[in-house]
């Protein structure tokens, strides 16, 4: 482990560590535009100059190797100099365009020049070498002119797409970026391109004109997209989310996350949300309130005891699951989550980059929690003999199965769970209006078996009530209280009988989760580069 | 603690003078206002009080010469604004060196206080405000202005230009505040510009 003294910091780092890096991780702050820890190494901006003692001139610390006795000063005369000159030749043929760049406010120009530069210009802008704007590249919009050039794109098509949708032309002070022909970016990982870019060079389409970025709150969270469980940054004003950006963890998707994820931030403030409980009346939908709607429920589920059945959802968070397996158990009825076999395509990808083919977050945490249990199909044929007199499912998954509709006929009392209106929910007989996981918080396991938590961003709509509060609601009215009042103590009772997540509570867990290691279940690599 | 204790008699009587006293200041006052019309109190609203250039009263949006307005929905004024009463969405022009305008731009005048901040914040010269401060409406509603009645200027050349950004320079100040914050806290003094 070489040892080294940055501005009289003595660092310890593993070998191989670059000076940049080894500077980040330990709170010494040194500009960079090209340089991206999940992204290969280029030096082309040169903003990132240190003074290394016994070297004769300035060197850049993105490249530069740390070396057993190191002494680099990041802050002297000449350091700063060099920073600021490097900086000031980015800005030459910067449009000063901030007011309508959406990047303003998370933009490396902005933040470098108020600490690092600061200098008057001496180009004014007439003499400018001026670019194409406004250029669609679908669900990107390029800005050539603000481009400072770094290649993070181009580095970023290349290692971990693969698509090298992206290439410069020209040279010198006309050199720019671009597609080729200006064709349009297809693949579903685009949205990252936004993110990456340190400048207003690639802008997101979405998000365009949407929101100055200072108006936003950041909330840690989940993607609850599929199996992988990318970690997520979920920006939120006065209660609605904006957007999603994807949370850097290294162990499961480095900076990135795919298009499908981020552009699902839609379906939380969609108009179709369940925002109200509702009964079938005689005639037709009748809407009641949600503890009303829980009194019915408990109600069939007291006389219909242990002729009844419960199917969870791999929607749902731990904390709900092991909730929901609370009430099935107090009632003795059938128990499963596994409608579709989701836990078939548990490991699969879907592309060689982040996405895979089991759309639910918690499939492993159900299999985990034991909610696999009697089998949907053994579930189904109980249904179809009439033997089953209650239904409670936590999502509408049964309900959309084609093959489920002739059994599910037969029972006649279906309640559902739901977080979004569809004709599915005409099969039930009670809905409860459910919050998705952005408005609640809880854990998901990914398909590696990582526990990561997801924390509340934004305030369920209308009368929506977390899976699990209603589950517990149920309990209480059935006289077998849950003995938990929030997902952390439902997890603390979880984590005392659920095998490998021993010992687990949030804290434990932390931001970045936490891999559960169990012979035969290693965690598979991670994306690409 | 002693009280002081004034004792009048109410038996003496005062006697005309201060009554002819009072009516001399009467007399004064009524040859003063309605003779020589040197009355502080003026004949509002058929006349207005003149107000200072840099009068700080109902804001306007400066137009373009083909009429759309000069903002660029940078969200500055909403930012800086105290009161919270700026509220703005923005759309795309066609022109790419343009590129964004407000496509709704309202001031709740009401919640208003009449800083001048939008005024300071604005990086295009396209808010300002005007000396128009006789603001009456019958509902609230009435009181919140859209982009459309901000760029109407029918009232300018009555009530003239108030407070806009051509007074000083707002950004220097600024910029000196944040080199000082940099020395002060990073201990950072970048080169401040040395012509060669």
């Amino acid at each position: 482990m070489p040892k080294c003294t940055i501005d009289g910091k003595e660092i310890e780092v593993p070998p191989g560590t670059t000076v940049l890096k080894a500077a980040l991780d330990h709170g010494i702050h040194i500009q960079h535009f090209c340089w991206h820890p999940d992204l290969p190494i280029d030096g082309n901006c040169r903003t990132c100059m240190v003074e290394i003692e016994k070297m004769p001139r300035v060197q850049i610390a993105c490249n530069t190797v740390v070396t057993e006795g190191m002494v680099v000063r990041t802050d002297t005369e000449k350091a700063h100099a060099a920073q600021r000159s490097a900086l000031e030749l980015l800005l030459i043929n910067h449009p000063i365009d901030c007011p309508v760049c959406d990047q303003a406010g998370e933009c490396y120009l902005q933040d470098n020049y108020m600490r690092y530069g600061l200098h008057d210009s001496e180009v004014e802008p007439e003499d400018k070498v001026r670019k194409r704007k406004v250029q669609d590249l679908g669900p990107i919009m390029l800005d050539a002119e603000r481009c400072v050039l770094c290649t993070r794109c181009v580095r970023f098509e290349e290692t971990v797409t693969g698509t090298n949708c992206l290439e410069f032309r020209s040279r010198g002070d006309h050199k720019e970026i671009g597609t080729y022909k200006g064709e349009k970016i297809t693949h579903g990982y685009a949205g990252n391109l936004a993110d990456l870019c340190p400048v207003g060079a690639l802008l997101s389409h979405d998000f365009r004109f949407k929101m100055r970025v200072w108006f936003l709150k950041s909330h840690d969270s989940i993607c609850p997209g599929c199996s992988t469980g990318c970690n997520l940054e979920v920006d939120e004003r006065d209660g609605e989310v904006q957007r999603y950006r994807p949370r850097r963890n290294p162990d499961v998707n480095k900076s990135w996350i795919c298009d499908l994820g981020r552009y699902s931030y839609k379906e939380v403030g969609a108009t179709t949300r369940v925002t109200g409980a509702r009964r079938k009346g005689a005639a037709s939908w009748e809407g009641v309130s949600v503890a009303g709607a829980l009194d019915v429920v408990a109600e069939t589920l007291k006389e219909a005891g242990s002729a009844s059945a419960f199917l969870a959802s791999p929607q749902g968070s731990n904390e709900d699951l092991w909730a929901f397996k609370a009430l099935a158990e107090a009632t003795g009825g059938l128990l499963d989550f596994r409608v579709g076999d989701p836990q078939a395509r548990l490991q699969k990808r879907s592309d060689d980059v982040l996405l895979r083919e089991d759309r639910n977050p918690n499939t492993q945490g159900g299999l985990d929690l034991g909610l696999g249990r009697s089998g949907v199909a053994e579930i189904l044929a109980a249904c179809g003999r009439g033997a089953v007199r209650a239904l409670v499912l936590q999502g509408p998954e049964l309900l959309r199965l084609p093959e489920a509709v002739d059994a599910l006929a037969k029972v006649p009392f279906i309640a559902v769970m739901a977080t979004h209106e569809g004709p599915e929910l005409d099969r039930a007989h009670v809905v409860l209006p459910a919050a998705v996981s952005v408005e609640d918080e809880g854990t998901f396991t990914n398909y590696a078996r990582r526990v990561q938590r997801f924390r509340r961003a934004v305030p369920a709509p209308g009368d929506a009530q977390p899976r699990w509060e209603m589950a517990g609601g149920l309990l209480t009215r059935l006289g077998k209280p849950l003995g938990a009042a929030s997902p952390r103590e439902i997890f603390g009772l979880l984590a005392k009988s659920v095998a490998g997540y021993a010992g687990l509570d949030y804290k434990a867990i932390g931001a970045l989760g936490r891999a559960i290691e169990e012979a035969g279940l290693a965690p598979t690599p991670e994306a690409r580069a | 603690v002693s009280a002081r204790v004034v004792t009048v008699d109410r038996n003496t009587r005062p006697g005309v003078f201060p009554i002819l006293f009072g009516m001399w200041v009467t007399l004064q006052n009524f040859v003063r206002t309605l003779v020589l019309r040197q009355a502080s109190t003026i004949e509002f609203p058929e006349k207005k009080r003149n107000t200072s250039g840099r009068y700080r009263g109902v804001h306007l949006l400066t137009v373009r010469e083909d009429g759309t307005p000069k903002c660029v929905a940078c969200y500055m004024c909403a930012t800086v604004c105290p009161a919270e009463c700026i509220y703005i969405e923005a759309g795309e022009r066609p022109e790419a060196t343009i590129e964004k305008y407000p496509t709704r731009f309202e001031i709740d005048l009401l919640r208003c206080v009449y800083c001048g901040f939008c005024v300071d914040a604005c990086p295009e010269e396209a808010i300002m405000m005007s000396r128009e401060n006789d603001l009456v409406g019958t509902t609230r509603a009435e009181l919140i202005i859209d982009r459309d009645r901000l760029m109407e200027r029918a009232k300018l050349a009555e009530y003239g230009p108030g407070y806009r950004p051509s007074e000083h320079d707002v950004r220097r100040p600024v910029r000196i505040a944040a080199l000082e914050r940099l020395k002060a806290e990073h201990g950072i003094v970048p080169g401040m510009p040395t012509r060669r």
